[in-house]
This record gives C-alpha cells, sequence and structure tokens, in this order.
C-alpha cells in the first residue's frame, strides 16, 4: 500500500497546531465540497482531505502516526508496510465513522493503521497467543459494515421500463487468514421501473463487510438522469416539447407523438395560445400514483425553399395583411 | 496488489420511494451519526419525516430523500463545526443549485449544445 503523508494533504507542517489543522481542513473542504465544487476530482480529493483530518484532528492518533513516520520515515506514494507492533502504548478508537459524519471510506493506508480491520487484526494477533483459540473467536465484536453510497446515471426511458445495469465496485474484504485483500467486481443491477431522480436503490449486502458474523453494510445508489433534448422531469412529472406546424396550432389537429410512454395520437385544440401545455394524465413517471406527461407546444414555421412555397408565404401575408406580431400578443 | 478478478453479481436493486419505512436507527446508520442526532434534526424540522405522529422515535418513518439530506446535513455540521440551522440553510442552497443546474443542463442539451 501507499505512504500517505497527511501533512502534505492539508498543506500545513508538522509542527501545526490543532488550530491550523482546523483552519486548513476547512479551506480545503469548501474548495473540494463535491456538491459545489468544479474541481473534476473533487470527490477523490475530499475523501483523502477528510481522511488526513480524521488522523491529524485526533491527537491519539496523531501521535501514533507521527511516531509512525519517526520509525519508518517515507515519501508519499512509496510503497509501504507498518513495522510490527508501530502502534503500541498508543490507544485509538475505531477509525471510519466513529468521528462522526458521513464520509469515512477511507483508503487502504488509513484502513490498514486506524480502522476497523486494524482493529480486528490487532485483536487477532492478541488472541491467537491464548493457544487452542479459534482465530476469531469471540475477541471481535460483531459490527455491522459500514453502508456505501454512489451515484448512479440512468436515462429517463428507464424510468419507464425498467432496466439492468453493470456496475465496476472496488473494494476491500478480509480473507480466511483475517488479511484485506481488494477486490475488483462488476455487479449487475436491476434497476426498478419507477425510478426517480434523487431517489435511492438500496443493493443489500453491498456495502463494507461485517465484523465478528456481523452482516454487510448496504450500497445506496442515488439515481441521478442523464440531460436529453427530448423531455425532463420533474419529481413524477415528465415535460417533453412537441413541435406543431402554424396550421395546426391555429386550427387544430390530432398528432402523433413519440413520448417516453410510447408513441401517443394527442389532440391539439384549436386557437394557438402562447406557452401551450397539454397534460396527459398518468403519463408520467410510472408509480402507485403515477405523474403527469406535459407536452410543451412550440410553433415551427416550415422554411420556404421553392417557389410555390414562397408563393405560399406571401398568399399567407395578404391574408393577414392587418396582422402585426410587434404589437399583437400572439405567436 | 493485483486486482481479483471481476465476478458477476446479478442483483434486483430495491427502490426506496416513498412508501420505504426507514428507521431512524437507518438513518442514523446511513450518516454515520447517532439517532439522538437524528430525532433533534427531525424535531427542529430540518429533517422531514414520513409519519411521527407517536411520541416515541422507533415508531416514526422516513423517506429515503431524506436519507441525502441527512447525509449533507452531517457532512456540513461535522466538517465546519455548523450550527444545525445554517447547515440546513446551506443544504438548502445546495439542492437549489442542484435543482437549477439540472434545468440548465437540460436547457444546454435542448439546445444541442451540451458537452
Amino acid at each position: 500500500m501507499e505512504f500517505k503523508d497527511y501533512y502534505q494533504v492539508l498543506g500545513v507542517s508538522k509542527t501545526a497546531t490543532a488550530e491550523d489543522i482546523k483552519k486548513a481542513y476547512r479551506k480545503l473542504a469548501r474548495k473540494y465540497h463535491p456538491d459545489v465544487s468544479k474541481e473534476a476530482d473533487a470527490v477523490a480529493r475530499m475523501a483523502e482531505i477528510n481522511e488526513a483530518n480524521a488522523v491529524l484532528s485526533d491527537p491519539e492518533k496523531r501521535e501514533a502516526y507521527d511516531a509512525l513516520g519517526r520509525q519508518a520515515p517515507h515519501r508519499p506514494g512509496q510503497d509501504f508496510h507498518p513495522p510490527p507492533n508501530w502502534d503500541a502504548g498508543f490507544e485509538f478508537s475505531d477509525g471510519a465513522g466513529a468521528a462522526g459524519g458521513p464520509d469515512g471510506e477511507f483508503s487502504d493506508f488509513f484502513e490498514q493503521l486506524f480502522g476497523r480491520r486494524a482493529r480486528a487484526q490487532r485483536a487477532r494477533s492478541q488472541h491467537r497467543e491464548t493457544p487452542g483459540d479459534t482465530p476469531w473467536g469471540g475477541t471481535v465484536p460483531p459490527s455491522r459494515g459500514n453502508d456505501h453510497h454512489a451515484k448512479i446515471e440512468l436515462d429517463l426511458l428507464d424510468a419507464y421500463q425498467g432496466a439492468e445495469r453493470s456496475l465496476a465496485l472496488r473494494g476491500a474484504r478480509l480473507d480466511e487468514t483475517g488479511r484485506m485483500v481488494h477486490e475488483e467486481r462488476s455487479l449487475q443491477v436491476k434497476i426498478p421501473k419507477g425510478v426517480r431522480e434523487g431517489q435511492l436503490i438500496r443493493l443489500t449486502g453491498q456495502g463494507s463487510p461485517g465484523m465478528g458474523g456481523a452482516p454487510a453494510g448496504d450500497l445506496f445508489l442515488e439515481v441521478q438522469f442523464r440531460p436529453d433534448a427530448r423531455w425532463r422531469a420533474v419529481d413524477r412529472d415528465v415535460y417533453q416539447p412537441v413541435a406543431v406546424a402554424p396550421w395546426e396550432a391555429e386550427l387544430g389537429a390530432i398528432i402523433e407523438v413519440q413520448t417516453p410512454a410510447g408513441a401517443l395520437e394527442v389532440t391539439v385544440p384549436a386557437h394557438w395560445k402562447p406557452a401551450r401545455k397539454l397534460r396527459l394524465k398518468g403519463r408520467g413517471i410510472p408509480a402507485a400514483t403515477p405523474g403527469d406527461l406535459y407536452l410543451e407546444l412550440t410553433v415551427t414555421l416550415p422554411p420556404a425553399q421553392n417557389e410555390a412555397e414562397r408563393t405560399a408565404y406571401t398568399a399567407f401575408a395578404q391574408a393577414f395583411a392587418r396582422f402585426n406580431p410587434r404589437t399583437t400578443t400572439g405567436a | 496488489m493485483t486486482p481479483a478478478p471481476l465476478t458477476a453479481l446479478a442483483q434486483p436493486g430495491e427502490l426506496l420511494d416513498d412508501a420505504a419505512e426507514l428507521t431512524v436507527e437507518a438513518l442514523a446508520r446511513a450518516c454515520r451519526m447517532d439517532t439522538d442526532w437524528v430525532i433533534a434534526r427531525l424535531q427542529e424540522g430540518l429533517l422531514q419525516a414520513g409519519a411521527m405522529h407517536a411520541a416515541n422515535p422507533a415508531t416514526w418513518r422516513l423517506s429515503s430523500a431524506t436519507v441525502v439530506r441527512a447525509r449533507r446535513l452531517a457532512q456540513l455540521e461535522v466538517t465546519f463545526d455548523a450550527d444545525p440551522h445554517l447547515a440546513a440553510l446551506t443544504a438548502d442552497l445546495i439542492e437549489e443549485v442542484a435543482f437549477l443546474r439540472r434545468r440548465l443542463r437540460h436547457a444546454e442539451a435542448s439546445r444541442g449544445s451540451h458537452p
């Protein structure tokens, strides 16, 4: 695993005070907050900053980390294995999550030194000194694995039809000897019909593994829809721009529209009104109480590309000689 | 370390809709805070519960939309030692910005200029 220089991550010196660390952390947390940052690597940077803060803002962890640096100096990114008993004489609690807050998904480096797995491994090695004990028997208190949170981008059509998506997940688990191993896996997920933007999809047992026989955490996927020029969703309602010809707009017509709910025949009422919307009840996102589909009508003028079409526009102008679009509210 | 080979698992996703019944404890676990923190935010109206008529918080039920907001509140409070109401105001603004960004992305896509 790679050595992490937490002081470098926060941009503070090794002699920084607790106040210096807090200030540096908050400044970076503002810069890289995933909800507002425009930096491409904001999520990864925020995780790194949280991790550095979790160690340096905790006096016991910081002291142990500093002692580790003195015992086994390393450069950032260099391959690193902690020396045996590096943490002898220090006492710190469970790492991820214990400090509070939702972002406790830390690096291998952190997990190995301060995380739940480190605690489990310490407990296991102590317990093995007693002859006859099993590696895990009774020394590790059962603890449910942490939940993980991620975002998933779907098409609006997936909400109408349901879908199946393949997710690439990277995580870590304990093997049968209690060592942490990395695992990359692809997870086939069935997306249920009726999903809305901002909703969560829960995948039971796909979070962090549990300890001491406790169950694994869950993976929560927050749904986002890809932008689509054809339509957009607001909660369960769907809005779709639909172009109509001037004669359809004014005289009324029955038109066929390709909607996310399929091809539908729709009646356009006569006598055009600006910003006209047609509501198709229950044709929004499916649910026990489905949303509505709103067709937002816009008038599109046909281009005059030949003599016959230009003549038609001339006749049109003559028929509406008294119409002035700059003094009339209308199309 | 060489990653283990890809493994294929099939799993149906469970949609946490408005009818989903998350307990206070489940919400606390999702944002890695304690249940007292969740109860206080619900009682102050900083988080909305689907049903919290009874006096006993163990019977309160929450929608999945609350999870995202609760995690955001927790993150703001913990990171900046923020007053809960200030964190809630910031969360409101973040939600508003997200809504407007979605509208902007859609408008750009409609004009065919989306990257």
